[in-house]
């Protein structure tokens, strides 16, 4: 069985990116950017279904 | 009478045959996946609330509202005068400076360090608690000197049929 790793560092990356849009927005609701803030909670929200779907396409090709 | 339910299957002396703790905590690949999505999940709740208090901030629905109030009219204050009034309650004692032809600045002028009240020293162009020496700066109500740490609570006014009204207290953040 050949495994991919492919979806495991993507999931990598977008665990990075939530961590990073995380802080920042938290660092822009306190310098009162509150659109920023914003939309930097949309991004977090909307890489949660981006993950899901990199993990179900992982577990389906190479399992 | 048969003795089928009488039986012992096979033999042994417990009652944990059937539990298979081998490789129990070993995390897989889709394990590991399934870790990483559940903790974009987390990040992804996690920012609900941000997101909800920013929006709450921008919609202003957190403003506290207070009527205006006229402070004074524009041709009874020289600029680089000031004028005590008192915004948004009757004891909470505010002063308002007229730096420029169009910019006016309102303090409420308890001194942060000890509440005494600060005054607006015209020809040193600061204002000053005289009990301890404070002293802070008229353009944002920053501490400048002595011992007081945080900025004067700003007063928002507005210039309106040559009069000057207060119309709002800015949230203060110690």
């Amino acid at each position: 069985m050949k495994r991919s790793y492919v979806p495991v560092t993507l999931l990598l990356v977008v665990l990075m990116l939530n961590i990073i849009f995380t802080q920042y927005m938290v660092h822009q609701y306190f310098y009162e950017n509150y659109s920023n803030t914003i939309i930097a909670a949309v991004i977090n929200v909307i890489l949660f279904p981006i993950a899901f779907i990199i993990y179900k396409k992982g577990v389906k090709v190479n399992d | 009478m048969s003795d089928k339910n009488n039986k012992i299957p096979f033999n042994e002396d417990n009652y944990t045959h059937n539990i298979n703790r081998n490789n129990e905590r070993k995390l897989d690949r889709r394990g590991f996946m399934k870790t990483l999505v559940g903790a974009a999940g987390v990040f992804a709740v996690s920012s609900l609330p941000w997101g909800a208090l920013a929006a709450k901030e921008l919609s202003g629905l957190g403003d506290k509202k207070y009527p205006k109030q006229k402070i004074a009219k524009v041709d009874s204050l020289a600029i680089g005068d000031s004028v005590d009034f008192a915004f948004p309650g009757e004891h909470d004692s505010a002063i308002l400076i007229r730096l420029s032809e169009k910019k006016y600045v309102a303090y409420q002028n308890a001194c942060t360090h000890l509440r005494c009240p600060v005054f607006w020293k015209k020809d040193e162009g600061e204002m000053i608690c005289p009990c301890h020496h404070g002293k802070f700066d008229v353009n944002s109500g920053e501490p400048t000197a002595g011992p007081p740490r945080r900025p004067l609570p700003e007063i928002q006014v507005k210039e309106e049929n040559g009069a000057v009204y207060a119309v709002g207290v800015k949230r203060y953040e110690a």
